[in-house]
């Protein structure tokens, strides 16, 4: 049995941490979180980062989708990401989305993504909308941007409608794979300035400045909050 | 009387058992079906089949790098965490097991940051706050235990630390949401709510609402939501508004579930956390006249103990 003196002590420990935890919380929430930013690891930090859910209004409605570029054919085609991040495959807490929401304009990340679904995709055995058999060399990740309807007007259920029926303006490619990498993926090496047959046009295979220039709109404006409970 | 000694008073003024009892029940319920989604698919969760965002050196979106399981590790952690998590609503070993769930709570929130939310955040505390608390000793595996080995009646009421805990962090947390909600666009965006209904999180229930609400009615919530939140410390401190802002809260997460599709575990969890903490004494009735049949009968059968008055 626990000794009175030191059980005492541990309810001081719980009732202190508890009132760190609890002041954590509330600091956070209101944004003035950077003392404990100063004096915690960041990993402890990130457990009281809970409660400013949903303080912007949505300017839009966001979706997140990736193209692949088809080898053989020499085009882009819309590459289903959902048989690959199947956790939450329909909504926005699906981790591709979730990638491409905080990691947009990270090179370093959309260059781990590119990599994975092409690797997934080349490897077979799952329908992504592009066949198994058709190899592809690289993607682009694209947000879509769909106004809000106005209240009153007549309202559509939210479904998934394929990229190719969605207005260019909506559009926003994030990410492109370098016109080399796709080369080398798709027709191997082979000597610089010389174009294979196929290869996309426009796209310097030696320019590797892939990140196209994000616009602020579907930035995350604060980066305590995730907008997601 | 110093600070201390009045807020030490403060906090262990006796609570009903059945608060902290009908919180562990459910509230690990309600965590394991949000990790549902996520642990049908553990090895591209946080196994080596999945997408990894790479180490990145102190961004802050990476509170911390942990590497991919292996699949086999994977599916373990998994297995580690539905068993703990069905073990504290049972009552079985519940402190053991508590701590155990949130173990597996903290590594997956921490290694998969991708699907951490709010309820992956708050649920390794919540889980902690279970162990500490008299968790499993009036309705559960480990009540019935303790009854068939002849132990002394549980008390009905007594000082719990936990409960107190959760008294402060709905008010905390409701507080400090509001005031990052009025930091943000919600004293200056009209129809805000509006705004938020017409992505993925989409369901028939705010389909249906949205087609059907007028613009007046979205800003009467909105500033509705906002006034609660805000003064919730308020609300839930003073005895006359307690039983409203209960009810008000109680609304408020029932319509956050219905309408937004997998945000239906924060919702049923903040209404567990809720009714455990504020629900009035008076509504814990059915759940007691249980609890003392069951204590009743296995002291009956036993015959053991079975003195105290009911």
């Amino acid at each position: 049995m626990t000794p009175a003196p030191w059980k005492g002590r541990g309810t001081w420990a719980a009732r202190l941490f508890a009132a760190l935890y609890l002041l954590g919380v509330w600091l956070e929430g209101v944004g003035w979180g950077a003392p404990f930013h100063a004096a915690l690891p960041q990993w402890m930090v990130f457990f009281t980062q809970v409660s400013a859910l949903f303080p912007h209004a949505a300017q839009f409605s966001i979706d997140y989708r990736a193209e692949g570029y088809v080898c053989e054919a020499g085009e882009w085609r819309e590459l289903d990401t959902r048989p690959y991040f199947p956790i939450d495959e329909n909504d926005k807490e699906n981790r591709f989305q979730r990638v491409l929401f905080f990691y947009r304009k990270q090179k370093a990340v959309l260059n781990a993504v590119d990599q994975f679904l092409v690797d997934r995709h080349n490897g077979g055995g799952r329908d992504d909308g592009i066949p198994p058999d058709r190899r592809i060399g690289g993607v682009r990740l694209l947000s879509i941007r769909s106004p809000l309807p106005e209240i009153g007007a007549p309202l559509v259920r939210v479904h998934r409608v394929p990229l190719a029926e969605i207005p260019e303006k909506e559009r926003k490619i994030w990410f492109s794979t370098p016109g080399g990498a796709i080369s080398q993926r798709c027709f191997g090496k082979r000597p610089r300035g010389v174009r294979p047959r196929g290869e996309p046009f426009g796209i310097d295979p030696s320019n590797d400045e892939h990140l196209v220039d994000p616009g602020p709109s579907d930035e995350p404006r604060d980066r305590t909050k995730d907008d997601s409970p | 009387m110093s600070a201390l000694v009045r807020i030490s008073r403060a906090i262990e003024e006796p609570v009903l058992v059945l608060r902290m009892e009908l919180f562990r029940i459910l509230a690990p319920l309600f965590v394991l079906g949000f990790m549902s989604r996520r642990f049908v698919h553990a090895d591209e969760w946080v196994g080596d089949s999945g997408f990894r965002v790479p180490p990145l050196g102190g961004d802050w979106r990476q509170p911390l790098y942990v590497p991919a399981l292996p699949a086999w590790a994977a599916w373990g952690l998994a297995a580690a965490m539905v068993a703990s998590g069905l073990a504290v609503s049972l009552g079985i070993r519940t402190r053991a097991s508590a701590l155990v769930f949130a173990a597996t709570l903290v590594f997956v929130a921490l290694s998969d940051r991708l699907a951490a939310f709010t309820v992956s955040k708050i649920s390794p505390v919540l889980m902690i706050a279970i162990a500490i608390g008299p968790s499993g000793t009036r309705l559960g595996f480990d009540a019935w235990r303790r009854r068939r080995a002849g132990g002394t009646r549980p008390r009905k009421a007594r000082s719990i630390g936990p409960v107190r805990f959760l008294q402060v962090f709905l008010p905390v947390f409701y507080s400090s949401s509001g005031i990052a909600k009025a930091k943000g666009d919600w004293l200056t965006t009209p129809h805000l709510l509006w705004t938020h209904l017409h992505d993925t999180y989409q369901t028939s229930v705010s389909f249906f609402l949205a087609s059907i609400t007028p613009g007046w009615a979205f800003n009467l919530l909105q500033a509705l939501v906002l006034a609660f939140e805000i003064g919730a410390p308020l609300w839930f401190a003073l005895r006359a508004t307690r039983t409203l802002a209960f009810a008000f809260g109680m609304l408020l997460h029932l319509m956050i579930a219905l309408m937004f599709g997998p945000v239906v575990w924060f919702g049923c969890l903040m209404m567990t956390a809720l009714a455990s903490a504020y629900m009035p004494e008076t509504w814990f009735s059915p759940l007691e006249r249980l609890a003392s049949q069951t204590e009743n009968r296995k002291r009956g059968a036993h015959g053991s103990g079975g003195t105290d008055a009911t």
